[in-house]
């Protein structure tokens, strides 16, 4: 098991270059320059060569990889002269559009993200798992088609549609709530819920039907299996049955699912994030891709994909606890 | 200053607007036989009569600003933000709606300025009795300070006049190793003297630049003094999340008695960033509870103007001033086909200006251009030396393309923002006609000064603008029509990579001037004499549309900031609605 998780660490690791990689040769091919987007409207070649070499651009693209691989683990300094700047560990760079370490960023906006990818997260797995459940132990009968063609129909509805139907509806034509404006839990913990719920129902109602459908066929394959059966005729209560044996082994694949999405998710609802106005990452990663902030830009790549690398490798873990036959 | 590029979604930050002084585009407001224009039942007025002291003032943002260090602030928007809020200048401009906002007033200073040996050395006397938010006073030292800073490449992005203006500056990067500018003197804590590298009459409105506020250097906090500016006027920032949050308290050192211009009325800003643009129309428009104390910081968008238009009441919250910006489609003239002047002259006469109005929302929140320079440069009415029909004259184009050696007309591309597509559709529909096929490139806010600043992959045509800084002929001119200023990488201004020789010594004759009456007619005429060469064609000149909430008092697009809100003025009318 530890050599097991030692070799799936050094995957994730390896990802993680290789996303970083991938994404700083991208900027490579696109013709923005960060020197001149800094530099302003009337910049003689000589300063636009001086916040060049400030920014680091004029080396190598392997050395600017290299000080930005190497930051992450033993800190950077970045800048010149008397206004050098010290990013420490973990230094995913800094953002010149913000004059602020990426990781300080990111790490301001991550409790918007969490926010809405777990409250969203608890919605969809209530919804979907419940309507799943009930499906498949009701299979073929109306109550499993209704709550079929129910997930059918919100799994189509794309996230940004769902999100200006509730916007439109609920808030400019009924005015039952107020244009979204985050609060931080700490400071109201009910005005908190409250300018998140539509987000969290956009969010929720297009992975709860995933998940619906997802757990229904887990849980109809999950109780034809013999050892059904067996606790059936072993006299257990239905509940018992269903619940701990049968949602137990039928949560696998829900599983794997889950830790995917919520991994992504922490890393920001870019679209959920921007029609809802929410400072979260998803947000900053969109503004920073409509002012070519890479470094912004690389940070929130990489950060997604250390949260899913990461919640995939938590899942395959937590196969062992969750599924006894995985320790044969 | 290059024009703001813009999104359909989100504006871009990053892009650069500045504006000047006057009152409307290319006609007088209303425009030309199109009736009264709804949208200027404000123009030049201040809507919501004298507002109360105390108060939160809240602002409905969809971007951060770019830079609030004084050093890097140079876009429109934040320098009235800035200037009006946070830190002092020199100089500062009039706190009144219309005209009267293009006039200078002392700042910082006691006047505005003292010049002597033939406008090369400019002399500035501070007042006293102004201080900081921790109490201690402003001195010369500071203002000298934050020039020499200007210069370090580690706060790139302000504006460059000290660069261009100051003697002995080639090659000098900031105050790094206690390198110190000869030319900016500080005899005293209350005497600042300028060395110029040339006559320069219009300094004073330079010194109304951040570059020209002050920054002591013990709070120097280098990149990092953008996220906490140390102020010198009226509010102090209490906290800052980047494009989350900026809340402003007021600095108990501020003294009214040392400032004629800043009013600051509420108690609190709070600037909410990161909103939907057209959730802030909504809300703006609707004006209901907490958001009749707020106002927009950017400008209505075009598909909310006939929600706004249609409504009497939305439409007494309107300010919808001119941003004194000249839209342009630049040709490059140093390449084929746009070499020869009779086919820039036929894309001249075949643009349907009218179309591409049409394009961007309409003629309320915009005039047509008849001019290179926006209206507020030419006494407040662009003159209209070719009398070409608003709709184009595509036959006279024609002909001007077979004089041409081009009767068939040709294929050539156009560069624009992705905000811009529509305006680029009428263009390209409009050419046409004229037998010239134009394919259209779209290109991302974040990469369009970029991609058309490289000079040799550009296109040959690119639709893009540009901003005085002031209210002088030497702060458009010089910047989109000198060739010196042409960079093969990083190019600005000069799209239409123009370099002609007499234009150019016209241009330092000009800047020599020492009377300024003489130097703004010379201005004028220069612009019609560029106009017969076609370089670019003028195309229209935006307005900057906001929609105020009900509660909002003492209220008027400032003239010098882009029809921008004055922050100097604003108000509330009752202090008590408005979010504690």
């Amino acid at each position: 098991m530890i050599l097991y998780t030692l070799r799936r660490l050094a995957g994730v690791i390896g990802v993680l270059i290789a996303v970083a990689a991938v994404t700083f040769l991208i900027f490579y091919v696109l013709p923005s320059d960060p020197a001149a987007a800094a530099c302003g409207k009337s910049c003689s070649a000589a300063r636009l060569a001086a916040i060049r070499a400030h920014m680091g651009l004029d080396e190598p693209v392997w050395r600017q990889f290299w000080d930005f691989l190497s930051g992450i683990f033993t800190g950077r300094t970045l800048g010149s002269g008397q206004y050098t700047l010290r990013c420490d560990f973990p230094c995913l760079g800094y953002s010149y559009e913000n004059s602020e370490a990426v990781w300080d960023l990111l790490m301001n906006r991550l409790p918007v993200s969490a926010s809405l990818a777990l409250g969203a997260a608890v919605l969809w797995l209530a919804l979907g798992l419940s309507a799943g459940v009930a499906a498949a132990l009701r299979k073929n009968t109306l109550t499993d088609r209704v709550l079929m063609v129910g997930a059918v129909g919100a799994a189509s509805l794309p996230v940004y549609f769902t999100s200006m139907m509730l916007i439109y509806g609920l808030i400019r034509v009924a005015g039952l709530f107020p244009y979204p404006n985050y609060v931080p839990f700490g400071d109201d913990p009910a005005r908190w819920a409250s300018n998140l719920l539509l987000p969290w129902l956009a969010l929720a109602l297009l992975y709860a039907a995933m998940y619906a459908r997802q757990s229904r066929s887990s849980m109809i394959e999950a109780m034809a299996e013999p050892y059904m059966r067996t606790a059936r005729a072993k006299g257990l209560p239905r509940r018992t049955v269903v619940i701990k044996h049968g949602l137990r082994s039928g949560m696998t694949p829900i599983l794997t699912l889950f830790g995917m999405d919520l991994g992504g998710l922490l890393a920001g609802a870019v679209i959920t994030e921007s029609l809802f106005g929410l400072p979260g990452i998803g947000q900053l990663f969109y503004g920073a891709l409509s002012s070519g902030d890479q470094p912004v830009i690389l940070g929130v790549t990489l950060l997604a994909a250390a949260f899913i690398v990461v919640a995939n490798l938590a899942v395959d873990l937590l196969y062992a606890v969750v599924d006894p036959r995985v320790r044969l | 200053m290059n024009k703001r590029t813009s999104l359909v979604a989100v504006p871009l930050a990053a892009a650069l607007a500045l504006g000047a002084t006057g009152c409307s585009g290319g006609n007088a407001a209303g425009g030309e036989g199109r009736g009264a224009n709804p949208a200027l039942l404000n123009h030049a007025a201040v809507v919501g009569g004298a507002p109360k002291r105390g108060g939160t003032l809240t602002v409905l943002s969809n971007q951060d600003f770019t830079h609030l260090d004084p050093a890097r602030n140079w876009v429109m928007n934040d320098m009235d933000f800035g200037t009006r809020l946070l830190y002092r200048t020199l100089v500062t401009y009039q706190a009144a709606p219309g005209a009267k906002g293009g006039k200078l007033v002392p700042d910082l200073a006691t006047d505005l300025g003292t010049s002597s040996n033939g406008a090369k050395t400019w002399t500035f006397h501070l007042k006293k009795g102004v201080r900081y938010e921790d109490g201690t006073p402003v001195t010369a030292q500071d203002i000298k300070y934050n020039v020499e800073r200007s210069f370090s490449p580690d706060l790139p992005g302000g504006s460059d006049y000290a660069a261009r203006y100051l003697a002995d500056a080639d090659g000098y990067k900031g105050p790094a190793e206690g390198k110190h500018l000869d030319s900016v003197r500080a005899p005293d804590d209350h005497t600042l003297v300028f060395e110029l590298r040339r006559p320069f009459a219009e300094f004073p409105n330079a010194t109304v630049m951040p570059t020209f506020a002050p920054v002591p250097e013990k709070r120097d906090t280098g990149p990092r003094y953008d996220n906490r500016p140390f102020s010198s006027g009226p509010y102090e920032v209490k906290s800052y999340e980047r494009a989350k949050r900026l809340v402003l308290v007021r600095n108990p050192y501020w003294d009214p008695k040392t400032d004629v211009v800043r009013k600051a009325y509420p108690d609190r800003l709070v600037v909410t960033i990161g909103l939907k643009p057209n959730q802030i129309d909504d809300r703006m428009i609707a004006d209901q509870g907490a958001d009749s104390s707020a106002v927009p910081w950017y400008a209505l968008r075009p598909e909310s103007a006939a929600k706004v238009l249609s409504n009497a009441e939305a439409r007494r919250r309107l300010l919808a001033e001119s941003m004194n910006c000249t839209d342009m489609v630049q040709m490059d003239t140093g390449r084929a086909p746009f070499d020869n002047v009779k086919v820039r002259q036929a894309v001249q006469y075949a643009l349907d200006k009218d179309a591409i109005l049409t394009a961007s929302g309409g003629p309320a929140f915009n005039d047509l251009s008849t001019a290179y320079m926006p209206a507020a440069l030419f006494g407040g009415r662009q003159p209209d030396t070719l009398r070409i029909p608003a709709t184009g004259d595509p036959a006279e184009a024609r002909r001007l393309l077979k004089e041409a050696g081009e009767p068939d007309g040709f294929a050539t591309e156009i560069t624009v923002s992705s905000g811009d597509k529509g305006r680029a559709e009428a263009i390209q529909e409009s050419l046409a006609k004229a037998g010239i096929k134009v394919t259209i490139n779209t290109v991302d806010p974040s990469a369009f000064y970029a991609t058309i600043g490289d000079t040799k992959n550009r296109t040959d045509l690119v639709y893009t603008g540009w901003c005085p800084d002031y209210a002088s002929g030497s702060t458009f001119l010089p910047f989109v029509f000198d060739g010196r200023y042409i960079k093969e990488k990083g190019n600005t201004g000069n799209h239409s990579l123009f370099r002609d020789e007499p234009t150019m010594r016209r241009m330092d004759e000009i800047a020599a001037m020492t009377d300024a009456r003489r130097a703004d007619e010379a201005w004028q005429r220069l612009d019609g004499e560029i106009l017969k060469q076609a370089p670019a064609v003028p195309v229209l000149v935006r307005r900057w549309p906001l929609v105020l909430g009900g509660n909002i008092a003492g209220a008027y697009g400032h003239t010098s900031y882009g029809g921008q809100l004055d922050y100097a003025s604003v108000g509330l009318k009752d202090p008590s609605k408005s979010q504690s």
